[in-house]
């Protein structure tokens, strides 16, 4: 009897206690508007800053930030200062979701802008219905071509040319430049890689052999993938994975005297942070790979030039490489992006805006802006570049020669696009 | 009175409580956010999670730290029902339930043999190896995982009912559904069995109970619970993968199952919230401690791990023990 009467009151505590617990009210606010406020604008990235694929990458949420406090500093968007919520998710789809659900839902923030990871951000529209829900996902941090399927991620802004895209023209230059060499491809064993080879695929090129590879045992991996190219005797390896898988091989390749044309694939290829994982100068001069903007050791063009300026003053203490470069034309992009979209400052405006005048928006980029109202695409090319031994990536012809493509079985075309000025001190004045 | 212990009556109180709990569930659904039925959501899957450690560990005394495995196994299997088979939910469920179950009696075949540190270093073992077999086959999704898509609530529910809500719906069905049916398990034969299995072997064995079958029914019993959370766990996220189901899981559950009490049910729920709201009290901590996402992101961890130790040398039988000695204590003068 008494058993019972304890037993029966555990389970009511127990079951007052967790239903209660779930109380807390909130009435939603008009979701079109949700982040806005008369001062404030809030926007949510998701992107790895701890853990495997970190490296590098970490620097491009305070670099964003950077600039935005630059923007607030002078006026902010129409008087609201942008504030910036970064989130940390590992490299982990797991992560991401329950980082992003805090964003949407805690946070509450306006828009989610430059989430990184291809398989993250796949699981995080999928989750959080980023489509259905009408939540403007701006600028992603991820190359993969399935994002600019607006049927299934109309909301979603692509930003990098696609993967598929840089396949292509990898293999229109390989063709040309290596005809008769042993080649090898270096991929993520994900979409990320699964989008690079449906780009080579369609640029018609054969690999001599393709190894895959899996982030969470690269580490270990490199020593042996880099062995089985040697002994193959391979002459030109492309590394088409994140920076940290990069310097991992190339580090095993220095260690075993293996040097092959590195042809390194854009996700991966940025000097600095390839540098601070270790790897040797020399094993880095000499290599190639594709880009979309300007070498961020250019101080010649007047974008990096800025942007290295506004990296001192609000961005102490970060070396300023291409994950800060991307970072900081992301957020003049962001930042265009939202006075286009006006004062009355809605989510649906704001998707609007990037459509009709995206193209037009002043950026870093060599290559065009693709925005329209039928595609989300960003940019769509790139050029080749050779690093110097002074690590600066200058054009492998000498001079800049821009290819642009699409992501499906179009041409790689040579493109004569003149990059937009700056507008004044970097601060956008467009409407 | 001796008599509504045992009988219909008993069970025929407890279905008419967790009908009144699932009312209460359902208009507390309709009156908070979505973070918070994302919450519930959680809770609910920690509750079925904890019920079958309970049922395996307070009951039949066997210590497992790989539930992590076994819900992963359960996880997968809904997931690869409904993506390659696009079965009903329901259906992928009961995959799960199954699969899982007829893994768990492998596994407690294999076990049977084993306890203590040799069963706990078994069953750890399988959980660090069994999510990170899923790298090791295509069809399993590799690291990116597989999605799990049980698609938009029902249109009669109108636009604004949230995927959140759904999610909580189903989760809490669930949770209701499988809590009923072990408690009653539990409270029959079976978990008296259980309990004298666990109390003494040897005596259990020349009483006339078949041990090593008991227990190879616990562990099925209890990997078809811990299955079913792993296939609530993938839908809430939408997504099974490995690193849904990580070593720090199985820790957590252990942790939560001997803070609430591993040999009674009714803790399950109360489990169920700490686990919960460890990453929440963990994000608040780590405010006041400075933004530093490295904090943020190992706080939690930390916080279940001090709790473990704690809890173990404290209430080795859960809270409730202690406090119920006090009262007696009390009592007695």
């Amino acid at each position: 009897m008494i058993g019972k009467n304890r037993r029966k009151r555990t389970w009511f505590a127990a079951a007052v206690l967790a239903a209660g617990s779930l109380f807390a009210t909130s009435v939603p606010a008009n979701a079109n508007s949700t982040g806005v406020s008369s001062s404030e604008i809030k926007l949510g990235i998701t992107l790895p800053l701890t853990g495997g694929a970190s490296f590098g990458y970490k620097k491009v949420g305070d670099a964003m930030n950077a600039y935005f406090e630059y923007v607030n500093e002078n006026g902010g968007v129409y008087g609201r200062k942008i504030k910036l919520i970064i989130k940390d998710d590992e490299y982990s789809q797991v992560k991401a979701i329950s980082e992003t659900k805090k964003l949407l839902e805690s946070d509450r923030v306006f828009a989610l802008v430059g989430a990184l990871g291809t398989a993250n951000h796949k699981a995080v529209a999928a989750r959080f219905g980023l489509q259905r829900n009408k939540i403007p996902d701006l600028f992603i941090n991820t190359g993969f071509s399935g994002f600019a399927n607006r049927a299934q991620y109309g909301t979603t802004f692509p930003i990098l040319p696609s993967y598929a895209m840089e396949g292509k023209i990898l293999a229109k230059y390989l063709k040309e430049k290596y005809p008769n060499k042993k080649t090898a491809l270096i991929y993520q064993d994900d979409d990320f890689g699964a989008d690079v080879r449906v780009g080579f695929a369609t640029g018609e090129y054969k690999f001599t052999q393709e190894v895959a590879y899996s982030t969470a045992t690269i580490a270990t991996d490199a020593a042996k993938i880099v062995s089985d190219l040697k002994t193959l005797g391979a002459e030109v390896v492309v590394t088409f994975g994140v920076t940290q898988a990069t310097g991992a091989i190339l580090g095993a390749a220095a260690r075993v005297a293996f040097a092959p044309q590195w042809v390194l694939g854009s996700v991966g290829s940025d000097a600095t942070t390839l540098r601070s994982l270790g790897v040797p100068a020399q094993v880095i001069a000499g290599a190639e790979g594709a880009s979309f903007l300007p070498s961020p050791t250019d101080t010649s063009d007047e974008y990096v030039k800025l942007f290295q300026e506004v990296n001192t003053k609000y961005n102490k203490n970060v070396s300023f490489d291409n994950n800060v470069l991307v970072g900081m034309n992301t957020a003049m992009l962001t930042v265009q992006s939202l006075r286009a979209a006006g004062k009355n400052l809605t989510r649906a405006r704001l998707i609007s805006a990037i459509q009709s005048k995206g193209s037009t928006f002043a950026s870093a980029g060599l290559v065009p802006l693709n925005y329209s109202r039928t595609s989300n695409v960003g940019y769509n090319g790139y050029w080749i570049g050779k690093y110097d031994s002074s690590l600066v990536m200058k054009p492998v012809s000498g001079t800049l020669e821009v290819w642009t493509t699409d992501s499906a079985k179009g041409p790689v075309v040579k493109s004569n696009f003149k990059r937009p000025a700056m507008p004044a001190k970097g601060l956008p004045t467009n409407s | 009175m001796e008599s509504l212990l045992q009988g219909r009556g008993a069970v025929r109180k407890r279905l008419l409580f967790f009908i009144l709990l699932g009312w209460a569930l359902l208009i507390v659904g309709d009156r908070v956010s979505n973070v918070r039925l994302f919450q519930g959501a959680e809770i609910a899957m920690f509750t079925i999670a904890l019920a079958s450690i309970v049922l395996l560990t307070g009951y039949s005394g066997q210590v497992s730290l790989g539930s992590g495995a076994i819900m992963a196994v359960g996880g997968y299997a809904a997931a690869l029902t409904i993506t390659n088979l696009q079965t009903p939910i329901w259906f992928a469920f009961l995959m799960a339930v199954l699969v899982s179950a007829t893994f768990g009696a492998v596994l407690g075949a294999a076990a049977a043999r084993l306890s203590g540190p040799y069963l706990a270093g078994t069953t750890l073992a399988l959980a660090v190896g069994v999510p990170a077999l899923a790298n090791q086959f295509n069809f399993l999704g590799g690291e990116q995982g597989i999605f799990f898509d049980v698609g938009f609530p029902p249109e009669r529910f109108g636009s604004d009912f949230s995927q959140d809500k759904w999610f909580f719906w189903i989760s809490s069905f669930l949770a209701l559904v499988s809590i009923f049916i072990t408690s009653n398990i539990l409270k029959s034969r079976f978990g008296r069995t259980w309990q004298a299995i666990r109390a003494n072997s040897l005596a259990a064995e020349l009483a006339g109970i078949h041990a090593n079958r008991m227990k190879i029914l616990a562990f099925t019993l209890s990997s078809a619970l811990a299955g079913l959370a792993g296939a609530v766990l993938g839908m809430n996220l939408s997504l099974v993968a490995p690193g849904a189901y990580p070593l720090s899981l199985s820790f957590a559950l252990v942790t939560g199952a001997v803070l609430a009490g591993i040999s009674s049910l009714p803790g399950v729920m109360l489990g169920a919230v700490i686990l919960v709201a460890i990453p929440e009290i963990a994000d608040l901590v780590a405010g006041g401690l400075g933004d530093s996402e490295k904090v943020t992101t190992h706080l939690p961890g930390l916080i279940v791990s001090v709790l473990l130790i704690i809890s173990v040398i404290f209430t080795p039988n859960g809270p409730g023990e202690n406090i119920r000695r006090i009262l007696h204590k009390k009592s007695a003068h």
